[in-house]
């Protein structure tokens, strides 16, 4: 099978361009990027079947007809991404009824031990001190407060 | 019996479906839920009998002849994948509805949990039966949208934000598994996988190389497979417990079980195995060192599961029969464990208010069972002996040394260190949340424990207070996690038999022809 | 033997039990089990004795040559005595030790037995990988007996750094074993000893084991966990840490020693190893002033002792090894209880506190001092006997055995010294320090101490007879010797000269030292404690290090690891592959790259647009394109589908962004962003690369080409696509409805944050019921308050008719474009169109029906039809074709299949409705619930 030129560019662009906005920190574009992803791998798949007339008994001999199995596999990813979009959407929606933005943040505890490893620390731990009783510093536990909020569920 | 097949699909799809119609309706709901799931386990078993004793079971969805529709194949490894999913969700099922009695259903609505519960079944059963590429695709966006819903339940701030790394990473994986199936179709012409077993071989090398990375690469981020793992610890610990015992024991699992598969199956005779034996040591070792960096118990048991990924991606890269069928039985243990370890993760937090470990004490006091919940399947996880960990582990370094090459020696000590760090990392947890003086901001009062012990679990609703607080651990919390902890137990009584499974499997998988020769019975077409 | 084991754990499992119902009198009770060990031993001494072993064999995991292989012979058989009596005796002992009332009292028992029960195991497995098994329990139950006061720092720390110390070891004699074990083809000892590796091979694999043996019975590097485990109960030093566990590492050395004595690294390592444990832990001895601490590190030195004689690898030194082991089970157990004693009876341990006891308990103090005798070597001891044979079996070896001789000597001075000290810090009158109170010691705590003591003095003066149950282990080096005999009395050899020597030295430096204050100067070279810190910290460093780097947080970065992998790696093989496919088109018709420019601008332009609805319409514009290329392609259903989705996003995107800001946020940095477009562009060559070179190398015939035959004789219809969703590949189709039904769900989980909310009728709170319940025809309800009546009156005139074009589309498209998804949509884009121009009570009115009930009832149809099809003995899903006569519609050709359609039909119609409830109706009342509380805000 010979591959048709026109696909393979305009599903390298759609990827290209997918990938750009799947990147960003805006989950609207986030959003995007996923929706021309999904075109691209689409069209990847077409790629993979011959063109031809449409695939219905009757008004075409069997040979001339474009393949009907991609088709049926675009088919389903399509509603599929439709599902997904609509998901996204709700996610980017809340987000920004929640903190005002639809940025993705990063993770806090992630954050946490970034800063260990910027100070050159170790996590809290049984190894320094004599009592059983002493505390993180007030900061650390602020910190971990912050970061355990939202999360008794 | 072929056609039981379909049937641990069907029964939670239909189940989701009665449930969505019973809406408002929450006990009749969780009793849909329950009966299908125990079917599901009484089939998944079934099949197991069957795909041991007469080999594998297929069937061709709506009699459409093979490659034309869609195959189910249940071969022993699917089968055994199954029964181990089933039981571990039935038990977590259990465990939720335990937890929402006590909440409440503010937090987690059920008339969205059940339907959604059933259909993350539905799809993990769909990917392990699945003979069909694309299916399998489809098997995987099931069980993803599900636990989408699953993980940001609630909608709180941390879980959005958990999510929206989640669900974002995930649907890239998607994309690629779905290029790389439109690689593999144009490249083919099939999707059928025992007929591409066929096809791929006569493929030019370099591009059966380029669909194998693909299809690696997908898996390999659904199975958490370093450095394409970092989304899991951001993601799994902020859902609710039930949920990320179910995410940690099965999907990561979905994954491993797809790289097996496509591996022996597609692309056999080991031409990535450097890549990944390297990748294997990577993730061994990278996330245990995470675990030991971390501060808070879920957090901790997400790395451990990063980790002990590693020890399957070992065994399947080592490509003997020895390795494979280790890295199957390691496969059932972590599912077990792993489930197991977050469940009791989940009575921690119950019981201390949270799982920071640097907020809690005195477990061991407080609440016997508890420390008994976590501490064997913590040992269990680090390869103590002689739990089903140390089997595997064993197994593993077994093939490992037989191998003899280099990389595999690196692998073993690789594996042995993580077996310890593993160890480091539970011994700390142990050390402090349930060794150490209880913290002052826990509920303390063991006489209230006790009081509201035998009287939450009759009337969990009444206690509502005293649960906000942690003190009551409820019956239905603890049954399903005794259940999975003597689970665990049991995995190692019948690992002799257990091991004569994994390792039939694994001698059926790289021989490839029990599986062709069940969907082609005349012959690969 | 199993049935041993079993008991003991089936003990451990009820001793907290027993302890709850009789206090501490139930560890007399538990005491039986190790009693029954020894008395179980001491009836197969004769068949020991005569070289039988005991054998036992039970299968476990014969894939992993696993099995419970339990062989006892004369090592063992002393093992198993010692582990057994000790044990007996201490239970006894704690019965009287602990209080009725301690809280950890049941836990202890528990643990104890258990510990008993695996040491038993490990000393009678003859399956090395079952041996590691014990070994590795006894690890575990001595770490929770190490934290048997978790509360305090110190015990958690001991704890922890105990159990790491031997798993580690532990870890690394596995895979010794495992190499020699797969080498051999078993794991027996008795097979494997007979088949052993050779060269560096089984170098390395003895090296490992060595390390498994060194750090459990504490040597030289590992000793310094042995001290910190004395925050364990004095019973557990006296059992675990003086008289089983950490014997095991010996035990081990002594089984392996008759057949891999010989091989290169064995002996150094042990002998090197051995004498310097023996000189650290005699001088640390020397400077404790904790008595416990004392006998540990004495403790530390007589093991270091133990692995030279035993590592000395001959037939005499082997037999002294075995008689020393006995030896100093005995005495170190009897020590370490008395220690517990003193420190019950006065509450201190510290030697400048005590004086005078020795006159206040004169007992305790023959009982120690019988011990303590046996401990420096002094006749009739048990003591005595050992050293004089393992000086006697390195006075005729080589010159490097004179060395290690030279070593054994100042080593057993300092045995003496040490010795010394323990008796008078313990009992002495002490000149300057009050005579401490002593509170009576009770016979029942000093019996289990005074057996151990005269069994010491027993087994010396009975040596004869010890030396004929001992030597047949002895008796497995092969040596061509007649060999030495275990006695009191060889006369006047240099042996005794030596011993004399030994004991005259080491009461020359106890007495400088207590004079002379020499201690205070004597520093140790090496610390293993401050390396065993060092080390955990380098852990702890390395895994926050790793984990800042690698754990960024940041979703971005996620994703553009993952991608820079798929550039990398498939990427890579694309490069590196063969001659790329020469034979290409650049396209089916010109048209296509009409259609192509237009996806190409609008996607480019969507990257770089600023405003969010710019951004929507390139993406929407870009969709359209695609579906125009799909209308090219010759793919009807694909493009009608594509173009309602596209439609519907559209719908949805509005619904969203009329409430988000208008335009992105300038965040993006210049630089950041070249980045995102570089990782952009290469992956996008790249899978434009792949799609090229795959789709070149299609050789095979695909196997849709059966299909449009298929579809029409076995699918009954014409439309090949859409028999393949509803039949061919209904399976796919079920579960994509799957996947909308739980997005549905999870649209509405996200927007309404309540289960109570959930109900998703429209019984929303705060609208008045009347305006829905009352349908009108034509009208408006009450509160769309910015909508067009006109446009509203429009609507309702064509939602009927465009639903009623759904359901044709439904059910044409077996033959024809359509099916259910497009027909849904289309279904779901009226529902749109009335929501968009009257609102929520427009919606609610145009679809008085739960979303989760649609949803619900369309999964249960499709996977019904699937179902039904399976009761009426077809495969799941299979499809049957009804052709019959309607007297006034003529010729009906009905395939069930339809009934499937109907299900997905129903499931998108569900998810749009539900989409519209939330992201439009739901949202507008949080908007609107919003707005009145700024208000009323606003009002205060």
């Amino acid at each position: 099978m010979s591959p048709n030129l026109t696909y393979v560019i305009v599903v390298g662009v759609l990827v290209a361009a997918g990938v750009t906005l799947l990147l960003e920190r805006s989950l609207t574009r986030v959003l995007m990027g996923v929706i021309l992803l999904g075109n691209g791998a689409n069209l990847l798949l077409l790629t993979g079947g011959r063109a031809g007339a449409p695939p219905i008994v009757g008004s075409a001999p069997q040979e001339e007809m474009s393949d009907p199995l991609p088709q049926a596999m675009i088919l389903t990813a399509i509603v599929i991404t439709l599902g997904m979009t609509a998901f996204l959407l709700a996610l980017a929606y809340r987000s920004w009824h929640l903190n005002g933005h639809d940025e993705v943040q990063d993770d806090v505890e992630d954050r946490r031990i970034m800063d260990l490893a910027d100070r050159d620390e170790v996590p809290d731990d049984d190894v320094d001190g004599d009592d059983d009783e002493e505390s993180p510093t007030t900061d650390e536990r602020q910190l971990s407060t912050t970061a355990k909020g939202g999360r008794a569920g | 019996m072929t056609f039981l097949v379909p049937l641990p699909v069907v029964m939670p799809l239909l189940g989701a479906a009665l449930t969505l119609l019973l809406l408002g309706r929450p006990r009749a709901q969780r009793w849909v839920s329950l009966t299908v799931l125990t079917a599901t386990v009484a089939v998944a078993a079934m099949l197991l009998i069957q795909s041991s004793l007469h080999g594998p079971l297929v069937v061709e969805v709506g009699g459409w002849v093979a490659p034309l529709g869609i195959v189910l194949v249940a071969d022993q490894l699917a089968a055994l994948m199954l029964v181990v999913s089933a039981a571990v969700t039935l038990c977590v099922l259990v465990y939720s509805i335990g937890q929402g009695m006590a909440d409440g259903d503010e937090e987690t609505p059920l008339s969205v949990y059940h339907p959604t519960y059933l259909v993350l079944t539905a799809g993990v059963c769909n990917a392990f039966l699945s003979g069909d590429l694309f299916n399998l695709y489809v098997g995987f966006e099931i069980l993803l949208v599900a636990s989408y819903v699953l993980l940001t339940l609630g909608s709180t701030e941390t879980r959005i934000r958990a999510g929206t790394t989640y669900v974002v990473v995930s649907l890239l994986s998607s994309v690629i598994f779905l290029v790389a199936i439109g690689l593999v179709y144009a490249s083919t012409g099939t999707l059928n996988l025992a007929q591409l077993a066929d096809r791929l071989d006569a493929l030019p090398d370099d591009i059966r190389l380029l669909l194998q990375g693909m299809l690696l690469l997908a898996f390999g981020i659904k199975a958490a497979v370093f450095p394409l793992s970092a989304w899991l610890p951001d993601s799994y610990p902020t859902a609710p417990a039930p949920v990320t015992a179910v995410f940690a024991g099965l999907l990561t699992k979905v994954g491993v079980y797809a790289i097996i598969r496509t591996e022996t199956l597609l692309f056999p005779g080991g031409r990535v195995a450097t890549l990944m034996l390297v990748t294997a040591v990577l993730t061994m070792v990278v996330g245990i060192l995470g675990a030991v960096a971390q501060s808070d118990i879920k957090r901790l048991l997400s790395f451990t599961l990063i980790s002990h990924i590693g020890y399957m991606l070992f065994g399947v890269g080592l490509t003997s029969s020895l390795g494979l069928s280790a890295a199957i039985f390691y496969v059932v243990h972590h599912i077990t464990i792993q489930t197991t370890l977050f469940l009791a993760a989940g009575l921690v937090e119950r019981r201390g208010g949270t799982t920071a470990m640097d907020r809690l004490g005195g477990l061991a006091r407080l609440s016997p069972i508890l420390a008994v919940l976590f501490f064997v399947p913590a040992l269990n996880l680090a390869g103590i002996p002689p739990f089903s960990g140390f089997l595997g582990k064993l197994g593993l370094v077994q093939a490992g040394i037989d191998d003899g090459g280099a990389l595999a020696w690196i692998l073993v000590a690789g594996g042995l260190v993580t077996s310890l760090l593993t160890l480091y990392a539970v011994a700390r947890v142990w050390n402090l949340a349930f060794w150490r003086a209880p913290h002052p901001e826990m509920p303390a009062a063991d006489d209230a424990e006790q009081a509201a012990r035998t009287e939450g679990a009759v009337q969990p609703q009444q206690s509502l207070a005293t649960a906000q607080t942690g003190a009551v651990l409820p019956g239905l919390m603890i049954a399903p996690t005794v259940a999975l902890v003597v689970f665990g137990l049991v995995l190692t009584l019948v690992a002799g038999p257990l091991f004569d499974l994994s390792s039939d499997a694994a001698n059926d998988l790289l021989q490839r022809t029990p599986y062709v020769d069940a969907v082609f019975p005349g012959g690969a077409p | 033997m199993l049935v041993l084991v079993a008991v003991h754990a089936l003990t451990a499992v009820i001793a907290p039990a027993l302890v709850r119902l009789w206090g501490r009198h139930a560890l007399y009770v538990v005491a039986l089990v190790p009693g029954a060990t020894l008395a179980w031993a001491l009836t197969h001494t004769g068949k020991v004795r005569s070289g039988e072993p005991v054998v036992e064999t039970l299968t476990w995991v014969p894939q992993l040559d696993l099995e419970l292989a339990l062989r006892m012979g004369t090592l063992s058989w002393l093992m198993v005595v010692l582990v057994g009596g000790v044990g007996a005796l201490v239970l006894a002992y704690s019965a009287r030790y602990f209080r009725s009332d301690d809280p950890g009292l049941g836990r202890f028992v528990a643990v104890f037995v258990a510990f008993a029960g695996a040491m038993l195991g490990l000393v009678v497995s003859d399956d090395l990988l079952l041996l590691y098994v014990f070994w590795e329990l006894t690890t575990v139950f001595s770490y929770l007996l190490i934290g048997y006061d978790p509360a305090k720092r110190a015990s958690r720390r001991a704890a922890m750094q105990a159990l790491l110390v031997t798993t580690l070891g532990g870890l690394a004699m596995l895979a010794g074993f495992v190499m020699l074990g797969q080498h051999a083809g078993s794991y027996r000892w008795s097979v494997v000893a007979e088949n052993l590796p050779g060269g560096g091979y089984l170098a390395v694999a003895l090296v490992l084991i060595l390390l498994g043996a060194l750090s459990k019975s504490a040597i030289f590097p590992f000793s310094f966990w042995l001290p910190g485990a004395m925050a364990a109960p004095t019973p557990v030093s006296a059992y675990l840490h003086a008289a089983a566990m950490v014997k095991a590492g010996v035990f081990l050395v002594a089984l392996m020693g008759p057949a891999v004595a010989e091989v290169t690294p064995w002996r150094p390592v042990l002998l090197v190893g051995g004498l310097i444990t023996m000189f650290l832990g005699g001088w640390s001895a020397l400077r404790q002033v904790d008595l416990k601490l004392l006998l540990a590190y004495g403790t530390v030195s007589q093991l270091g002792l133990l692995m030279v004689v035993l590592g000395a690898g001959t037939r005499d030194a082997a037999l002294a090894g075995v008689a020393m082991v006995l030896a100093h089970a005995l005495f170190k157990a009897t020590l370490f209880l008395t220690v517990g004693i003193i420190d019950h009876a006065t509450g201190t341990r510290d030697l400048r506190e005590l004086s005078g006891v020795g006159r206040r308990a004169p007992a305790l103090a023959v009982v120690a001092g019988l011990a303590a005798a046996s401990m420096a070597g002094l006749p009739p001891m048990a003591g005595f006997v050992a050293k004089e044979a393992a000086v006697e079996a390195l006075l005729h070896g080589g010159t490097a055995d004179l060395a290690v001789l030279a070593g054994v000597i100042f080593g057993s001075v300092l045995t003496v010294a040490y010795t010394l000290r323990y008796l008078w810090g313990a009992f002495a009158d002490k000149p300057g320090v009050e005579p401490t109170t002593v509170r009576p010691v009770s016979w029942a705590i000093l019996t289990p101490a005074a057996v151990l003591a005269v069994a010491g003095v027993a087994v010396g003066v009975l040596a004869p007879a010890v030396d004929r149950l001992l030597a047949p282990y002895a008796d497995l080096y092969r040596s061509a010797e007649p060999g030495y005999h275990l006695a009191l009395w060889h006369g006047l050899t240099p042996a005794l000269g030596l011993s004399v020597l030994a004991v005259a030295g080491g009461a020359g430096l106890f007495d400088l030292m207590r004079r002379e204050r020499v201690r205070a100067t004597m520093r140790l070279p090496f610390d293993g404690a401050v390396a065993y810190k060092k080390c955990i910290n380098a852990i702890d460093r390395l895994a926050v290090e790793l984990t800042g780097r690698t754990q960024r947080g940041s979703l971005p970065f996620y994703l553009g690891v993952i991608l820079v992998v798929m550039v990398v790696l498939p990427g890579g093989a694309l490069l590196a592959g063969s001659p790329w496919p020469q034979r290409f088109h650049l396209w089916d018709t010109p048209l296509q790259g009409v259609a192509a420019a237009m996806v190409v601008i609008a996607a480019v332009m969507a990257a770089r647009a600023l405003r969010r609805l710019t951004a929507m319409i390139l993406v929407g514009v870009a969709g359209y394109g695609i579906a125009l290329m799909f209308v090219l392609h010759g793919a009807p259903d694909l493009a009608l589908t594509q173009f309602l989705v596209e439609t519907v996003t559209i719908v949805m995107f509005v619904l969203v962004l009329r409430r988000l800001p208008a335009k992105f946020s300038e965040r993006p940095i210049r630089s950041s962003r070249r980045g995102r477009v570089a990782i952009g562009v290469a992956v996008g060559a790249v899978t434009a690369g792949m799609a090229y070179v795959a789709a070149g190398a299609r050789q095979a015939v695909p196997i849709s080409v059966d299909f449009p035959d298929g579809a029409v004789s076995y699918g009954g219809g014409k439309n090949v696509v859409n028999v393949t969703l509803v039949d061919i590949r209904a399976w796919d189709t079920m579960g994509e409805i799957a996947v909308l039904v739980v997005a549905a769900t999870g649209v509405a989980s996200l927007i309404f944050r309540h289960a109570r909310d959930l109900g998703r009728r429209g019984d929303i709170p705060g609208d008045g019921p009347t305006e829905y319940n009352r349908p009108r025809w034509l009208t408006t309800g009450a509160t769309a308050r910015s909508q067009s009546v006109i446009l509203q009156v429009i609507t309702r005139l064509l939602f009927h008719a465009i639903v009623l074009f759904s359901i044709y589309l439904l059910f044409s498209g077996h033959n024809a474009p359509g099916g259910g998804f497009a027909a849904g949509l289309v279904a779901g884009l009226a529902l749109a169109v009335r929501y968009l121009a009257g609102g929520r009570t427009e919606l609610n009115g145009a679809a008085p029906v739960d979303a989760g009930v649609v949803l619900g009832a369309g999964l249960f149809v499709a996977v019904g039809t699937g179902v039904a099809a399976m009761l009426l003995g077809g495969e799941f899903l299979q499809s049957a074709l009804l052709d019959f006569h309607l007297p006034v519609l003529g010729h009906i050709h009905f395939v069930t299949s339809a009934f499937f359609d109907v299900g997905v039909y129903l499931i998108v119609v569900g998810l749009v409705l539900d989409i519209l409830r939330s992201l439009g109706a739901e949202m507008d009342r949080q908007h609107e619930t919003e707005g009145d509380e700024v208000r009323e805000k606003e009002l205060v």
